[in-house]
Formats: structure tokens, sequence, C-alpha cells
């Protein structure tokens, strides 16, 4: 996960540093005007004037919040597969604790409305980092946190720090919103991956116990690998779920896609910007159809050729197909 | 622990008689057991399904069991590499008695080291093949060598295929199991049993979900490794093959030894009614 997120900040250090050379940096982090012949809007042609709108630093920010939508989806669907699978094998402890706990997780997402998991859970995370740096930095500071209604730290617990620019402030609300992803979509996962575990046939891991394997290579040997066979299908399933969630983003406060789409294609006059329009929502919104309609089919065909690998030569109806040929 | 010094013999001389295979039989069987089944008694819930069963298989030694469906082959058989659990009575394997925790309903082995000691020794052929699904044909040969046996794998798959070749399926090393016929999956699993190089195997049915045909492939296999001075069990309902293979025939009836001896002494003069009966019942089929 530390992985992933430090990737995510390493690539917008470089497009900082990249365009701030330029000397143009707007308000919006690092945003230019791209093309000179832009300075006077009222001088252009229809098609440089299309040029220069769609190149507009509002514009940019919906490209960004684009990137934002597929850098989201990279980092959460490996870290919720790795969630789902410890949840799964949690279930499957000998610790009477452990399985407990894998049986906690999965059933409290089960029972709990996504929506009020995604409000939920970046709130406690921050205020839980919060109120454990707050007892560690400042521990002059023996009050209460709860003053009132409201939840108080000191300036050196907060997060991220007050003085902090406003991209730190944006990465952090980002990374809040990618663990509520996770832990959600991993609940869903460990679902999926535990119902594929119980379907691999008792037989297969009992042969591996006569031939002297022991239980984790049993597990890690035979009944992991197998369970993949079954577990493809449905975690094809929570993947498009998942693309389909992302505009939940916008509840978490991380400005995506849909905001941008909305916020563009509302009727600008001209007091407020260079590049007056009417209400252009629907072209805007039609853009949206079609990147996700073309996101999930493109999924779609990757996860067919994914699951055919997977089940190749094997005696389910998938793996038919693949030259059994009898 | 009982008869440890002489077990240890055996042991040895069962290693000798796997690497080499040519060794006479005759001479093999002279040594102790190396695999033997003591008293053995097993519940199921109330259900008692052996009733203090006692079979002992020397080196080289071959022992058919037989038996109408659920006097408890299986059981036995399964007993021998502790896939269950005897509540009662002794499993020696190569001199080394099983030790247990625990009494009754709740005996355990104490140590799973040994009972995977016990296993990586005592191949299992199953009647249903049970060739793992997601690994080619030669991957199912080499897994448990590598895994458990800690071979390297260049070494593995050049042994894997000898075998293979061996049991007539040199040419599907990189099929995957789904992709055989019946005989050729059971062929497959017998190299798998091979492979572990190991002190006895155990037989469970092995030809009973294959057609006639697809039967003699698996026969002839198992008639090669009988005159190879194996020592195997086999759960059979096919007298000839029990006849022409077996040293030992034990006539298994709701969880008794019934009747027991040299095929020619059970089958041509069968003294127990039970026996008579089971024989003239499968005569037809055999
Ligand atoms: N896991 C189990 N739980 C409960 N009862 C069992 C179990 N396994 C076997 N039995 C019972 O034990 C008895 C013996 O079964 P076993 O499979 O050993 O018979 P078998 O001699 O191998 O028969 P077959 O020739 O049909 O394979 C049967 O009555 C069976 O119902
Ligand atoms: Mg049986």
């Amino acid at each position: 996960m530390t992985a992933g997120l430090t990737a995510g900040l390493m690539s917008i250090d470089l497009m900082t540093t990249g365009l701030s050379t330029s000397g143009l940096l707007t308000n919006r982090y690092w945003f230019k005007v791209l093309f000179e012949y832009c300075a006077d809007p009222d001088s252009l042609s229809s098609l440089s004037w299309l040029s220069c709108y769609l190149t507009t630093v509002k514009h940019q920010s919906l490209y960004w919040s684009i990137l934002t939508v597929l850098i989201l989806l990279a980092v959460t669907a490996p870290m919720a597969v790795g969630l789902g699978l410890a949840g799964a094998l949690a279930r499957r402890s000998p610790f009477g604790a452990v399985r407990g706990l894998g049986w906690g997780y999965t059933s409290m997402v089960r029972g709990i409305p996504d929506l009020i998991f995604f409000l939920f859970v970046p709130l406690a995370i921050d205020q839980m980092l919060e109120y454990i740096r707050h007892r560690v930095l400042c521990p002059q500071e023996t009050g209460p946190v709860w003053v009132g209604h409201d939840f108080v730290v000191c300036d050196a617990a907060k997060l991220p720090l007050g003085p902090s620019p406003e991209w730190v402030h944006d990465i952090y609300g980002f990374m809040l919103a990618v663990l509520a992803f996770s832990i959600v979509f991993g609940a869903f996962c460990a679902n999926v991956i535990h119902g594929a575990m119980n379907a691999v046939p008792r037989a297969q891991l009992e042969t591996a116990r006569a031939y002297g394997l022991s239980p984790r290579q049993v597990m890690f040997r035979i009944h992991l690998p197998q369970t993949w066979i079954y577990a493809l299908p449905g975690l094809s399933n929570v993947w498009m779920i998942l693309i389909k969630a992302t505009p939940l983003l916008f509840l978490m406060g991380v400005e995506d896609i849909v905001y941008w789409a909305k916020e563009l294609g509302g009727s600008k006059s001209a007091r407020f910007s260079d590049f007056p329009h009417g209400d252009w929502r629907i072209y805007y919104f039609s853009g949206l159809l079609v990147f996700y309609l073309l996101f999930t089919w493109f999924s779609q065909i990757g996860l067919k050729r994914l699951t055919d690998r997977v089940s190749r030569g094997q005696a389910t109806l998938a793996g038919g197909k693949g030259g059994l040929g009898r | 622990m009982a008869d440890t010094g002489a077990g240890q013999q055996a042991g040895n001389t069962q290693a000798g008689n796997t690497n080499g295979a040519k060794q006479s039989a005759a001479v093999a069987k002279n040594g102790a057991a190396v695999l033997e089944l003591r008293d053995i008694h097993k519940y199921f819930g109330d259900l008692e399904v052996l009733k203090g069963v006692s079979v002992a298989a020397r080196a080289g030694e071959v022992i058919a069991l037989i038996g109408s469906s659920g006097s408890g082959k299986s059981t036995l058989l399964r007993c021998a590499n502790l896939l269950e659990i005897p509540q009662q009575g002794d499993v020696i394997f190569q001199g080394k008695a099983i030790e247990w925790r625990a009494k009754g309903a709740g005996r355990q082995p104490a140590s799973e080291v040994q009972v995977r000691g016990v296993r990586t020794h005592l191949s299992m052929v199953f009647q249903q093949f049970n060739l793992w699904a997601h690994l080619s044909v030669l991957q199912n040969v080499t897994e448990a060598p590598i895994t458990v046996l800690g071979q390297d794998r260049s070494e593995a798959e050049e042994k894997g295929r000898a075998l293979l070749a061996k049991v007539g399926i040199g040419d599907k090393c990189d099929a995957y199991p789904a992709q055989l016929s019946g005989g050729q999956q059971q062929r497959a699993a017998i190299a798998r049993a091979l492979a572990m190089e190991p002190a006895a195997m155990l037989f469970d049915e092995p030809t009973s979900a294959l057609d006639p045909e697809l039967e003699q492939e698996v026969i002839k296999v198992i008639k090669d490794l009988a005159a190879e001075g194996r020592t195997m069990i086999i759960v059979t309902h096919d007298m000839s093959l029990a006849r022409d293979v077996a040293d030992q025939v034990i006539f298994l009836h709701q969880g008794v030894i019934e009747e027991q001896g040299a095929p020619a002494e059970v089958f041509g003069n069968p003294k127990s009614d039970r026996l008579r009966q089971f024989l003239l019942s499968t005569s037809v089929a055999a």
C-alpha cells in the first residue's frame, strides 16, 4: 500500500518540478496556459478556440481527475484483493480470535451500506491518526480532545500540518479515500475468496496431505492456486462494481471526474470566463458515459483473457474451451 | 514403540529394494514388516467400522484386500497413512510406531512431523485418481518430490519424465489432468506415487472408475510393479488381479478379517460361508 501511494506522490513531484521551470504556475499547483495564442480568446477561430477552451486550467483539472480515478483503481484493486485474501485466510485460522476478526470484518461490511463506510472510514482514520499524534507530540496537553462537539487537537498533531501546500491536503484526502475503498472492496473480495476456497474439492487437499505436504504447503501450493479458478468470476464482478463506484470519490472531498464534468458543463457567462458558453452538461456527461463504458468494456476483455488463462485445461465449463476437444 | 531394532532393519532392506528394484522379491519378502496395522478399531460416531483388524506387509509383499462394499477396506487403508485416525490400535511403519496423544474419540497423533514422515514414504493411489487439477501431468509428478523431499526441479522433472514414460504416457507431460482419459489419469497418478520412491504403496480400488478396456492399461502397470518387488496393499474388486499379483489375500467382512491366506488357498478353498458367497457374487463380474 505504502509503495503505491509513494509512487503516486513521486509522479506528482515530477510534474510539479517539470512545469514550474516555465514560471507559469497557476494557483492550482502546476497548470499553465499551454498555447501562447490563447492569451486573447476573442481573436480566435472556432478550432483554435476549442483547443484553447479544452486546455484551460480548469480543464486540466478534469484531466488530472481522470488520472486520479485511474490511480485510485490501480492502488485499490491490489489492496482489496490483498485484504480479501487476508480476510478469507483469517476465517480459516486455527486461532479463534483471528477467525473472529476475519468473520467480523466480512460481515460488518456486508451488513452496512457502502455509502456509510465511505463517509465513516476516512473520518475515523483521520481522527484516530490525529488523536495518536496529539498524545505523542503534545504530551503537555492533557485535556480532552473533545471540546463541546468539536474534535480539537494541537497544531503539531494536525494532518496534514496547517501550513502545508494545498496538494499535500489533496493527497492526504486521496489516501484516506483509497483506504476506505480498499477496506470496503476488500470485504467484498474476502467473501468471494472465502466462497471460492470452499468450492475447491476436498479430495484435492486430502491427496496433498497424503503425499506429506504440510498444512501450509497444502494451502499455498494446492488450495490457493485452485481458489483463483473459482474466485475469478466473482472478483471480476467486484472490479466492475469498483469502477462504477469511483464517482463516490466526490463524497470524500476528492474532486473527481463527475464533479468536474458538472462544474465545466454548466453555462458560463462572459463575466466569469474567457470562454463563455451555454449549458453543455449533456456533452460532458455523454463523455463520461463513453469513458465508463469503454473502461468497463476493455476490463471485460482483459478479465476474460485472464479467466481463460487460469482455467486452461481445467475440468470446468470455462476450461473446456482451452482445447479439450471432447 | 514396538520392535524398533528389527523395524530399522526392515527400513534399510526396503531402501535397498527401491533403489535396486531388480532385487529378487523372494529375498526381500523375508524381511520384517514395512507396514503393520495392529488391532485397529475405527469408529465413525457410534458406528464401529473396523473391529480390531491387524495386517502386516513385509518388504516386497503384495497384499490384496477384498470384501463387499462398506466392509471397511478404504477406511483401513486410510488408517495406514493416517488420513483417518483409529481410536484404538497401532500403526507401525518401518519399525516405528505412531505415537499418540489423548485416548478414545479425541485421539490424535502426537507429532505432525512423524505423520508427515510416514506419508512421505507411503504413497497412495486413489480410486478417483485425484490428480491436482491446476497442475500439468509432469507438475503433478514433481510437486511432492520438490516441496516435500526437497529435490531440485530439473532432477525431479527428469525423473518425472522417465516415470511417465514407464507407465506409458511419456507424451502427456504437458497436458492437464482433465485432458486425459481415465486410464491415462490413473497411470499418471501411479507415476506420481512412484516419484516419491515410497517404501510401500497403497491402492484404493485403482481400476474401479475405469472401463474394462482402460482397466487393463492400469492393471498391466500394477503387475509390473509387483514383479519389481514393490511392497503394496491393494484394495480391489478385481479377483483376477488379486489372484495374479497378491502374495496374501485378506477378506474383510463388516470390519473384521474373516479369512486370510495365499490366493490359491483363499480362492481355491474358501472356508467361511461369507467368503464363498462373496466369491460367487463377484465371479460373475470378474
Ligand atoms: N467419513 C465417514 N463418516 C461416516 N461414516 C463413514 C465415513 N467413511 C466411511 N464411513 C462408513 O464406514 C463404512 C466403511 O466404509 P469404507 O469406505 O471403508 O468401505 P469400503 O469397504 O471401502 O467400501 P467400497 O467397496 O464401497 O469402497 C461404511 O459403512 C461407510 O458408510
Ligand atoms: Mg472404498
